[in-house]
């Protein structure tokens, strides 16, 4: 009992100091990793599940042990050994629907090059971090959208299909297995939300082309560009085409000044969050296919932590290299989700 | 990448050239980083700037072209290495630029497959030479950006066992980096690309000691030529369709930025382009017999600016001979960048302005000798 009590005290004391000094490490963060503390980590991606109690096996054997599912069914699924949540039809439909991840067939469609079109969903949850969203999805996509998901640290409900339970599961279990806990997302750009489908637009290409933002309610000094459209600097015919309206966000910030560059690829696209002493790289491969060589730059000085990719386990960091500026390094090869943890070096 | 290295990778940034391209008013900035430093001689342009050896033999080929005479081509092959290098034996002439210790690069040209390709005759003739100097097959590199490409060409039946056929990528199609270089690469924005870096294949800036350009005389679509100069930068980096969008082109910088990036500007130390078949329209490519002519010619140097001068005007001649209009025509109202398939068909339909100045602008890089006056051509005909 006393031991208990003792490593009680000790927890609290621990929680107490963080709780304490949280203010002191966002303060001494370099510049370009202040400001970034949002929204706190949120539920887990969940799978939906409208099979009968008779599919326990199926999903056993996928390794799922958590589901979502119609109220009348998720007495049996408990009783089954599995962790419920009920979610009526009702409040399926009052979930935000998402795209399916993936290549859309609109290659040239808002864009001044030949990068092709992908249905992506982080801006989504960026733009509303409390948002609940459902995906409904074809074969072959649930891993990428649980991936999609948990990047963003969604509150998502998917619905797939059946066939792709096996790799549902893989990727469960990969998140599941990750080291460390969520931390505060990395932005280099302010975005004040006027709600409009421009914006929302606008907001997608920035995630797009890689282009850190996060919301927030007035410019933000710290974050070296602040988008209000409306404004002198961006009225709202400047993103009659959001492409040009990104590409000039990104000559504003300028490369030299991104957070995250990612070469190699235009299809994957990334999430960075970190807390001045990590930094977690989350990168999300549309692309249908493995992508290998890819090179990453990530402004500030760090270390290798782990990385891991689905599919390949830990995954090598090569020809790392950093200065006090910026950290590099190349992914020889990835499938549709890898995390890359870093150690800040200074 | 150790830590060392990379500093000292950081370290050779202030080495690097902003070049500016002085035509367009949206002129791209280039940000070459390269750890290597140039050889006391590059390779290019070489011992013999300004110097152009020219074989012609109307038996290299059979009547109809579509056959090499293998005999024919060692002969022009001897003769122009000898030439070139002023040596009574061929052995010598090779001697000049290779030792048995070299691992030797050899940069051939797949993308007019099957009929204007760095030829079966010419590459294996190159090897029979690269052995008789005592390079090993094992220290032989055949290599080509793309390997269906490579595979259709099939070199493989016609080099001797143990020859290495290398090439970066499975295909066009942007999948595979691994086979780049990620310290030595040169970064330009051309039109809002996010991936902004082409890097050097790895095996030519890490492993060869000496690489060999195979080119060939044929129209482009973007460069008006491409030979030499295009051949060892666009077929040496990655990333590089990205310089030509909806009728404009950054080829007019680009090939030569390229190709003066270290080390593959010190390494490459022999052109040899093979002009037995050439394609006057619609090149790069030539899956047809129907725009390719038949120069019956191999041209040897060290200076691909030098060549590459001589080549801009074997294809704007046959082209005003066939009636299209010239590589040097900028009017936009032959532009139809939406249809390859236009230009495909009517030699007067260009899919982006050419950019034949890139000859001249990689001259002035330093690469080699671009005043045609200051051009010296020994003709030789067999």
């Amino acid at each position: 009992m006393k031991l208990v009590a003792l490593a009680c005290a000790y927890f609290i004391c621990h929680i107490s100091y963080a709780i304490f000094h949280m203010p002191y490490f966002i303060c001494h963060m370099p510049w370009h990793m202040k400001a970034q503390v949002t929204d706190a980590p949120r539920a887990a991606p969940r799978i939906y599940w409208a099979g009968g109690i008779e599919t326990a096996e199926s999903l056993k054997q996928a390794g799922i042990e958590q589901i979502a599912t119609a109220p009348n069914n998720a007495g049996a699924w408990r009783k089954a050994g599995f962790k419920v949540v009920a979610v009526s039809q009702a409040e399926l439909e009052r979930r935000e629907k998402l795209l399916t991840p993936r290549i859309a067939g609109r290659a040239n469609v808002a864009s001044a090059t030949r990068r092709p079109w992908i249905d992506a969903n982080g801006w989504r949850f960026v733009r509303n971090p409390t948002g609940r969203f459902y995906y409904d999805l074809p074969r072959g996509k649930a891993a990428m959208a649980l991936a999609e998901a948990f990047a963003y640290e969604a509150d998502a409900v998917l619905k797939i299909d059946p066939a792709d339970l096996t790799e549902a599961g893989a990727m469960i279990a990969f998140i599941k297995n990750l080291p460390g806990a969520p931390r505060p997302a990395i932005a280099d750009i302010g975005v004040i939300d006027d709600g409009s489908p421009e914006m929302g637009e606008v907001m997608n290409l920035l995630t797009r082309r890689n282009l850190l933002f996060k919301i927030v309610s007035a410019p933000a000094p710290q974050l070296r560009v602040n988008i209000k459209l409306g404004s002198k600097e961006y009225p709202k015919a400047s993103a009659a085409n959001p492409s040009e309206f990104a590409q000039k966000i990104r000559q504003q910030l300028g490369d030299e000044n991104r957070s995250l560059r990612v070469y190699g690829t235009e299809m994957v696209i990334c999430r960075l969050t970190g807390d001045g002493a990590r930094a977690r790289l989350h990168m999300l491969n549309y692309s249908g296919r493995e992508a290998d060589g890819l090179r990453v730059r990530l402004l500030g000085a760090y270390r290798k932590g782990e990385a891991n990719g689905l599919g390949f386990g830990r995954i090598e960091m090569e020809d790392f290299g950093a200065d006090e500026t910026a950290t590099e390094f190349s992914i020889s090869k990835m499938g549709i989700y890898a995390v890359i943890d870093l150690i800040r070096s200074n | 990448m150790k830590r060392r290295t990379f500093v000292q990778l950081l370290a050779a940034t202030p080495l690097a050239s902003t070049i500016q391209d002085n035509e367009s008013k949206a002129a791209p900035k280039y940000k070459v980083v390269t750890p290597y430093k140039p050889a006391a001689a590059p390779g290019m342009p070489g011992p013999y700037p300004g110097k152009v050896v020219s074989v012609k033999s109307a038996k290299c080929l059979n009547e109809d072209g579509t056959k090499i005479n293998g005999e024919v081509v060692r002969e022009m092959m001897e003769r122009g290495m000898r030439e070139m290098t002023g040596e009574a034996k061929t052995i010598d002439s090779w001697r000049r630029f290779f030792t048995p210790e070299d691992i030797v690069g050899i940069k051939v040209n797949a993308g007019g497959r099957p009929w204007v390709v760095s030829s079966h005759e010419i590459v294996a003739e190159t090897i029979r030479n690269l052995m008789a100097v005592g390079v090993k097959p094992q220290q032989i590199y055949i290599y080509e950006r793309f390997q269906n490409q490579l595979d259709q060409v099939n070199y493989a039946p016609r080099v001797p066992e143990g020859v290495n056929i290398f090439a970066a990528e499975r295909a066009n199609a942007r999948n595979n980096n691994q086979s780049y270089d990620p310290q030595v690469y040169v970064e330009a924005d051309f039109f809002g690309e996010d991936d902004t870096r082409s890097n050097m294949i790895r095996l030519a800036s890490q492993k060869l000691t000496k690489i060999i350009n195979i080119p060939n005389m044929k129209d482009h679509g973007a460069t008006g030529a491409t030979g030499c100069l295009k051949n060892i930068a666009y077929g040496s980096f990655s990333n590089v369709a990205r310089t030509h969008h909806k009728g404009v082109s950054h080829t007019l910088s680009f090939v030569g930025a390229l190709a003066a990036v270290e080390p593959l500007r010190s390494k490459t130390v022999l052109q040899i382009m093979d002009g037995l078949r050439g394609v006057w329209h619609a090149g790069p490519f030539a899956p047809t017999l129907k725009y390719v002519f038949f120069p019956r010619t191999i041209m040897f140097g060290t200076d691909p600016v030098a060549i590459d001068r001589l080549l801009l005007d074997i294809i704007d001649d046959e082209r005003k001979r066939r009636g299209a209009i010239s590589i040097w025509n900028r009017d936009t109202k032959t532009l139809d960048f939406n249809s390859g398939g236009n230009r495909d068909k009517d030699p007067n339909v260009n899919i982006i302005i050419r950019e034949p100045g890139h000859v001249e602008y990689a001259g002035n890089l330093g690469l080699g000798v671009h005043d045609i006056k200051k051009i010296e051509v020994k003709e030789i005909e067999i």
